[in-house]
């Protein structure tokens, strides 16, 4: 019994045909990811925690995004 | 121009400024996608990566109807994320003006209490409907396009029938807003009481008279069944009658002036 599972297996899939019912997802997360590092990049010497927003925003997918715009822009306008 | 125009555009400008105009948008469509596509991918997702040994989909099962995938969307995605996110986006919808000192501000000013709230609940509600109908529709092209079609008469009371509980949702986390002071106390009351409302449904028919959240019950069963529930009115009627509720007790703590603003 086969217990590893490698990348290899993926190429199973067929990816041509998924691709176009995806990208829209890929995309929008995308969108969101790059509004707000645009935004952060231009208020960066007004934001607390440069670094750690952008580790947010990259990694925490779809959700790191939102809590930059809700939390870490209004903690700014306080000072 | 009067003064609910004027609050009214304020906010619509405030939102133009946070880039909510744009976000809030995106992750209800971002939400909408995801339901039909990962359960239309789910069977062929298991069987390529758990190589035929490991759990596998009955292919004898029935095939999803478009509507069973539509109402899916309404219950596990806009009813848990989407419902939070609403709040988040809408805790600090006075509170912020009370942090300021822009309430105490504007009541000094000849505007009556209840063109402010109706300007704030108004305009929010306009926009936060509009981003999940925008959702909503872009989730039904792709049920469309994966599954079978749903017919555009249900799809249309269905969505109706989920904003009044928008409504319910935007009214409550005003009137949270406004009697409490910390963004965190805020987001967890809201939260809590607004997902228990919606947790406790189906519990008893009693409760769901009375239950604003049983809207949203009631939409998924028009998706699903093609009829409305013949108590539905009375849930929609209780919805409103909440709504004028909480709206009626934001009015009564800001004219009376309960806020202290630090």
């Amino acid at each position: 019994m086969e217990l590893h599972y490698g990348w290899n297996e993926l190429k199973d899939m067929d990816f041509m045909s998924i691709l176009p019912i995806i990208l829209p997802v890929i995309a929008i997360g995308m969108i969101l990811v790059l509004i707000a590092l645009i935004d952060l990049y231009r208020n960066r010497k007004s934001r607390k925690n440069v670094l750690l927003w952008t580790l947010i925003i990259i990694f925490a997918n779809t959700i790191g995004p939102i809590l930059y715009f809700v939390i870490g822009r209004k903690d700014s306008e306080r000072i | 121009m009067n003064n609910f125009a004027v609050l009214a555009k304020k906010e619509f400008v405030q939102m133009v400024r946070e880039f909510k105009v744009i976000w809030l948008p995106l992750v209800f469509i971002f939400l909408g996608i995801t339901q039909p596509v990962v359960s239309y991918y789910l069977p062929s997702i298991l069987e390529a990566l758990g190589g035929g040994q490991g759990i596998t989909i009955d292919p004898s099962m029935a095939a999803q109807k478009g509507g069973e995938v539509l109402a899916s969307t309404l219950g596990s995605q806009f009813d848990q994320l989407g419902v939070m996110i609403i709040i988040v986006s809408m805790m600090g919808v006075v509170q912020s003006d009370k942090a300021n000192g822009m309430l105490a501000f504007i009541l000094t000013r000849p505007v009556t209490v209840g063109s402010y709230i109706s300007g704030k609940i108004i305009s929010n509600y306009l926009f936060v409907a509009c981003s999940v109908a925008l959702g909503y529709l872009v989730s039904y092209l792709y049920v469309v396009f994966l599954f079978t079609s749903v017919d555009f008469g249900d799809l249309l009371v269905a969505l109706l029938f989920y904003l009044l509980w928008i409504l319910f949702i935007i009214s409550f986390t005003t009137m949270i807003s406004t009697i409490f002071n910390s963004q965190g106390i805020i987001a967890l009351i809201s939260i809590v009481f607004l997902l228990g409302c919606r947790i406790i449904v189906g519990l008893s028919p009693v409760i769901d008279n009375v239950n604003p959240a049983s809207m949203s019950k009631h939409a998924m069963e028009v998706l699903i069944l093609g009829t409305v529930h013949s108590q539905a009115i009375w849930g929609a009627l209780a919805a409103l009658a909440w709504t004028a509720v909480t709206i009626l007790v934001t009015n009564i703590w800001i004219s009376k002036k309960k806020f202290n603003n630090e």
